[in-house]
Order: C-alpha cells, then structure tokens, then sequence
C-alpha cells in the first residue's frame, strides 16, 4: 500500500536543492546590505573559515552515518595542533614530517575512541565526550596551558597563499569532499557505514565485519581532525591550548543541517558541504552587515533547530 | 436492536498520498461477536485499525462507538479511544521495552498506599496473578520486558487487555505470529472468557484455520475496499482465499519435491550447554528438511551457530564433506550458508536504506574490486532480482520500510539469492506474510531446490513445516526428539507432531 509514497532519493534531492536556494538568498542579501561582504579579502576569508570546519564536518558525517557521534572532534583538532607545534619547534622536525605526525596522532585518539566504543560497547557519546576530556585535559598538561608560537614562516605561507585564486586551505578541503564523496559512494566501506547505522544486527548478519568497520571510521575520523588540526595551526600559526574547542559542534550542525540523521543512515558528502557553508555564512555575512555578534551565537543554533524541524515534517510526510 | 451494536464504521476512507488506503468501508460489529478481519498485506486492515482506535484519522466516513447510554461517540485520539473501551495488542507499540513487565501492566495508573507512594507489592502480586491466568508464570513480574523472548513479549501485550475493566472492543492484530500452539490456545481461551462478557473482538490473522477455530464471522478486505463480511458457516478456506486475493488458490503448499543429491551439510553432536545438546542431522542436495518445536526447543539457536552468529560449546560441522570452523556469519557466507533471519524487520533488513542497497548488501564483495563497488553492476542486479522474485516496489531506490510486509520479505530473500549460497537457512520465512506473497516464497523454495540446494526450514506453523518438508526434525528442551521422512510425514497428523513435540 504504501509502496507508492515518496521516494527516498527525491527527498535527499530536495533538502540540498532547498540549501542552494537559501545560501543564494543569504549570499544576495549580505552582498545587498554590506560593503564589505563581497570583497576579495572577506571571500578569501569565508572560504578558508568553511575549510577546516569543512574537514570535521565531512568526518563527523562518517561517524554520524554509522549512528554514531564523535564529541572528541574540537579536542583532536587541539591535540594535532599541539603535536604540529611541538614538533616544528622542540624537535626542529622538517614541515611535512611533523605534520604527518600530527595527523597520525589523530588518528591514534580515533583509534583509541574505535577501541572503547566497539570492545567495551560503550555508546559512542560517552565514549567520546570521555576522550573529548581526556584528550583536552592532556593537551593543558603537555603544553603547561601555554601558547606555542614562533613557527616556520614557511608553514603559516600554506595557508595564507592561495593557487588558482583560491585558498590552499579550500583545496585540502575539496579534496577531502572528492575523497569523501567517494568512498561513501563508490566503496564497500562507505556502504558498510549506512547499513551498521540502519542497525547493527542486519549489519552483522550481512557478514559485515562490525569490529574492523567500526574501528576504521573512528581512525578516519580522528586523521581528518589531524588534518584540520595541521590546517588550523598554520592558518593561526601557534598552537592555543583552546585550539578547536567547540568545533565538534559546528561539525556535527553542519552535518545535521545537511539532511544526516543523528539516528544513522541518512547524511551525504553534498549535504555537510552545503550545510558548512550555510552556517558560516550566516556567521560571516551577519557579522558583515552588522549584527551583534552575541546575536549571531544564537543563530547557529536557530540552523540546527530549524533544519531538525524540518526533517521531522518531512519525516512525516513520508511515513504517510 | 440497534443497542445490540457496539461499533459502526460508516463510509470511511483514507487517502494517503498517491494511494486510496481505504474506500467508504461499512462494517457493524455486534455485542459479543468475534469478527475476522482479512486481506492481503497491503489490504488497509492496519490502517483501518489505526482509524478504529483513534490513532489516524479518517478522511472520510464515521466511526461509532457506542458509549452504553445509548450514546453514539466518535474516538477522536487515543485516549478517547481507550475511554470508551477500546483495546488493541498493537506489536510492539504498547510496551516499553526497557520497563519491567509489571510496569508495562500498570503503565499510567501504579496503585499507591497510604503515604501516597507506589505500593509495589501490590504492583508484583497483582501482576503474578495475571501471568498465572495466562499460564506464563515463568516470567517474573521484575523482568524488564527486552529480556523475554518474542512469544511471551506478544504474551505480556496480549494480557496486558486483561487489566482494564470497561472493555467493549478488543483489536488482535496478529496475536499469533509469534505464538506456539499451546499459547495459541491460551489466547482463545481470553477471547472465549471476553465474548462471555459481552466484548466483541476484531481478530486479524493471516492464519486462516484459527479464523475457523475462533471466529463468528469474517470481513474482507482487498485494495482498501470491502469484499464482504460473512457468517463464518458460509465460506470455507477456499472461498476465504478467493475473496482475499481475487482468485482461487489451490493447496499452497503443494510444492514439488525432488530426488536428494549428494550430502551438503553435516552437523554432529552440535551442543551449546544452556541451549542445546547433542545436535546431529544432514541436509542433501535438493531436500527441504524441516525443524518444528515449541518456544525454547532451540531451533533458532542451533541455526544461529550454524550461521556464526553464535559460537558452539562443542560438535562438528561438515560443509561438502569437510570440517568447517563457522566463527561469523562473514565465514558462513563464505561457506555457502546463507539465512533468513527470524525477525525480518530487525536482522534481516536495513529498513532505512534503499531496496537496491538491502539486496546488494551482503555481497558487495562479489561486485568490488579493490573495495570499489561496480556501481552499475549494483543497479542492475538489483532490478534483476526485483523481476525475479516479484517485490513490488516502484524503484529500486525506494526505501525498505515504505514495503508491506511480504515484499519485504522478498527482498530479504533477493539479499540471499544475490549471495548464491548453496545451503538455505528460512527461519520462519512466512511470519505476518500474506497469502499470495506466502505461495511466491514457497515457489522460490520450490525452485532452489529444483536447482540443488539445500533448504532448511524452521516454522512455528505445522501446516507450513509438514506441507513442505522433505524430512522433519521436531525438538524439544535442546534436544532432538523426533524425525519423520517423507512417508511418514505423508501419514502424520499436526496432532501426530505436536504430541512428540511437547513430550
């Protein structure tokens, strides 16, 4: 009987159809009511803000798809940051060693969230608001709460020069989106992360390896917060024990606004790429056109708020 | 005359998007009377309960109850639905699961004492009478509902009804599906104990023989329209399956049955302690071998170490004549076993994901190269299979939950297929699959064997497992305590096989 309703794949087309129709609006109304909204410097800056956000958002959609969360995102971004940093100036490590260092000690806090959460079935929140903690409190230990500064000069040049016009930064990001977008839609890992998210059981009787899965989403996880945490350090060119706080968070709205579902199985490549640029650009072009930056905090929230809302109508409409 | 009614449901329909769920159905049900609801999935009954008890609304039409003081009223949600006394064994949605199943019964109205405090022992005593009534006293009231198995959680709904006092009309949606003969029998005993006291019931089953065992009369639906309503002394199996789906339909079980090959599995001494013992038996190459037992006889739990999901304490498994160590359903695929799962909804399909993905899903290895999926190979078995096995769906890219229950099952069946095993595990494939769909699998059955393999079959209902089955396993308590070949199978009656079972 109810074979006839809507079908999935339109619905998935229309949320981001709807969010390249928003971000249009919001981008003509900034550029109407700001000067310097559309100038070269602020693009340049709207862009390398969507990037490393941009990287978390596309691993907190991995995660998210399997039904998981991961909170510990913001502290890897730091920890990375912290390795980058230590290692360019304490250890005087070439550039690129340090950081791939940095990325792999990503990938080592991803692996630790993949050992606690599959081994001890721990839910993957408190699995990773523990290391979110844990990891945090070890960056203030390690760097006696301190800045890290007087970094190559050569390191913080990646991110303040741009190739083709557009930033270094956002063509880490773009790749990142390629990278991403593939394995989601090309791999038998990618569709692993859907079916573990529809349900764990169907999952396992389908001869999916839940333990080697569930590990390898977590230590993408934590290398692409390695990646952003390497991109973040040059783009600020120090390393603030705070580096990436919060930022679990716009991932995940970015994610969420995206059309993913924190119920698994539902979230796509294209939908975080539009949400991330939504959300920062109601924070740039806000702030553009004057308005209190303590207003703009409540707006990201309103995003998250509203686009939930929405799926939940849509939601509806389907189950009918 | 007219206050011998106690529901009258006029001119209703309900109209979801791009589909007419029901249309202008009539239906008066009187004081006391057990009434059939049949159709085919799909049909609208879930819908038109969903009507009844206030849960959807109706686009069109009424629906009235009558109050008693001669009243007509109309349930406009849930609770008024409840207040005028009506009841229904919703699976699944009146339970809460992590909740103790003496919470479940007083959801809502826990008696206090004196100090104004939740008097559970009256809580637990009062609960243990309603579990004695039921003869399911094993449970303890303490026990959270998530720890029963699925029989007595279906047992826990159905006498949940039992503590409400002003019931005037009960809904059994499938009450049996899950259920074995003897606690089938417990639940017409209620709904005998109900009709005494003047409530009148709905009684939906996909069961036709309990419709004879239990039913006064018959409604039935087709396509969200009324068929017909009869006195139950004017149809018989055959008329009832002609009204349902239009068509007449001879013995659907009469599959053809083929000469045994070569040995393909072979199982010996299989033992997990609490579970089962001393499991040995061996399925041929184009046989249907049959397992039938009560609830805890341990059939499911030796097929879920056959297929990996759980490890064996002791025995030896031989796959095409060699020993074989199945640690995972993935070593079990790769073995050529391939199951489907007793509960669909939950191990057997992905119901937020598309069709194409649910049937690529266990194979996506046979279509990759390097973990690259071949995407157009995807596609394309996935319609393949679609034809073959006949889901209706309009794409392959609809989600599995928009389904009814038998295509789903079909496509948990293509999932396999796309698998190619050689050994064929069905746990209780037919469970709330409506006829037509239900003759479609036996056909695919019919034709595996055709082909070769072998095919296990583990039903709860005897004229499905004896119809089918080649040979016949019965268990019981962890333990095989009977087999019957072919000639014999010919010979028994269900009475026959019950009475080995439950010795």
């Amino acid at each position: 009987m109810k074979e006839k309703g809507l079908r999935g794949t339109r619905i998935t087309k229309h949320t981001e159809f709807s969010l390249i129709l928003i971000i249009i609006a919001l981008f003509i109304i900034f550029a109407a009511f700001s000067d310097s909204f559309l100038t070269e410097y602020n693009m340049m800056n709207l862009l390398k803000q969507c990037s490393i956000i941009g990287v978390i958002a596309i691993c907190a959609t991995f995660v998210i798809i399997t039904g998981g969360i991961d909170l510990s995102c913001g502290s890897v971004v730091g920890m990375s940051s912290l390795t980058a940093a230590l290692c360019m100036t304490q250890f005087e490590f070439s550039i690129p060693m340090a950081a791939i260092l940095a990325i792999l000690v990503g990938g080592v806090c991803g692996l630790y969230n993949g050992f606690i959460i599959h081994e001890f079935k721990v839910p993957p929140f408190i699995a990773t608001l523990g290391s979110m903690t844990i990891i945090r409190g070890l960056i203030k230990v390690i760097s006696e709460a301190k800045t890290i500064a007087g970094l190559p000069e050569e390191f913080s040049d990646f991110s303040s020069s741009s190739f083709l016009g557009i930033p270094n930064l956002t063509w880490v990001w773009v790749a990142v989106i390629i990278l991403g977008f593939f394995i989601l839609k090309f791999t038998r890992f990618g569709r692993n992360l859907y079916v573990i998210g529809s349900g764990q059981e169907v999952a396992r009787l389908s001869g999916i390896n839940l333990r080697s899965n569930t590990y390898a989403v977590y230590i993408v996880a934590g290398l692409l917060c390695g990646l952003a945490g390497v991109l973040l350090t040059s783009r600020s060119n120090s390393s603030v024990p705070t580096a990436g706080e919060g930022y679990e968070m716009n991932a995940i709205a970015a994610t969420v606004i995206g059309g993913a579902s924190l119920s698994g199985a539902k979230g796509s490549v294209w939908g975080t790429v539009l949400g991330t640029v939504l959300m920062m650009l109601v924070d740039n072009g806000g702030i553009q056109i004057g308005i209190d930056p303590f207003i703009m905090e409540i707006s990201s929230g309103v995003l998250i708020t509203i686009a939930v809302v929405l799926d939940q109508f849509r939601n509806k409409k389907q189950a009918n | 005359m007219d206050n011998n009614i106690v529901l009258k449901i006029q001119n209703v329909s309900k109209i979801y998007p791009g589909v007419k769920a029901l249309d202008r159905i009539n239906i008066e049900l009187k004081r006391g009377e057990v009434r059939a609801l049949l159709g085919e999935n799909g049909a609208g009954k879930s819908t038109l309960i969903k009507c009844v008890m206030g849960v959807e609304k109706a686009d069109e039409g009424e629906i009235l109850v009558n109050s008693g003081t001669g009243e007509w009223k109309q349930p406009k949600n849930a609770i008024d639905a409840k207040e005028l006394g009506l009841y229904a064994n919703y699976q699944h949605v009146n339970i809460a699961r992590e909740l103790s199943v003496a919470e479940n019964y007083f959801m809502g109205k826990l008696p206090k004492n004196k100090a104004g405090v939740i008097d559970w022992k009256k809580v637990y005593s009062d609960s243990e009478k309603v579990l004695e009534k039921f003869e399911i006293d094993e449970i303890d009231p303490r026990q959270p509902i998530r720890s029963l198995p699925a029989a007595l959680q279906e047992m826990v709904t159905i006498s949940k009804i039992s503590l409400n006092d002003n019931i005037r009309v009960v809904i059994f949606d499938e009450p049996t599906a899950l259920l074995e003969n003897d606690k089938v029998e417990i639940l017409y005993q209620y709904i005998r104990e109900l009709k005494k006291q003047n409530v009148s019931i709905i009684y939906i089953s996909h069961r036709l023989e309990e419709i004879f065992e239990i039913c006064d009369s018959v409604t039935v639906l087709k396509d969200g329209k009324f068929v017909g309503t009869k006195r139950i002394e004017e149809v018989d199996k055959n008329s009832l399956v002609e009204m349902m789906v239009g068509r007449t339909v001879e013995n659907i079980y009469n599959i053809k049955h083929f000469e045994p090959g070569k040995e393909l599995i072979r199982i010996e001494g299989l033992t997990r302690k609490k579970e089962f013992q001393d499991i040995s038996f061996h399925v041929r190459e184009g046989e249907i071998l049959g397992f039938f037992g009560l609830i805890g006889a341990g059939r499911s739990e030796v097929m879920k170490c056959l297929f990996g999901i759980e490890l064996p304490d002791s025995g030896k498994i031989y796959v095409d004549g060699k020993e074989t160590v199945i640690k995972s359903p993935k070593d079990a695929m790769k073995n050529r076993i391939g199951l489907i799962p007793e509960d669909r909804q939950v191990e057997g399909l992905a119901l937020e994901l598309s069709v194409k993905m649910n049937i690529n899903m266990s194979s996506y290895d046979m279509i990759s190269r390097a973990g690259i999926i071949n995407i157009a190979k995807e596609t394309e078995r996935a319609n393949d299979f679609v034809k073959r096995v006949g889901v209706k769906t309009p794409s392959v890219g609809q989600l599995v939950k928009n389904l009814s229950g038998g295509n789903q099952q079909k496509v948990v069946v293509s999932k396999l297929l796309c698998r190619d095993p050689e050994i064929f595990i069905f746990d209780e494939p037919t469970v709330g699959v409506d006829v037509g769909a239900k003759q479609e699998i036996y056909a695919i059955i019919e034709k595996l064997t055709r082909n070769g393999k072998a095919v296990i079959l583990i039903s709860s209902y005897l004229p499905e497992v004896m119809g089918l089955s080649d040979r016949l396993i019965i268990m019981s308590e962890g333990k095989i305590v009977g087999e019957m070949d072919n000639e014999e199978l010919k010979q028994a009656t269900e009475k026959d096989v019950m009475a080995v079972a439950a010795s």
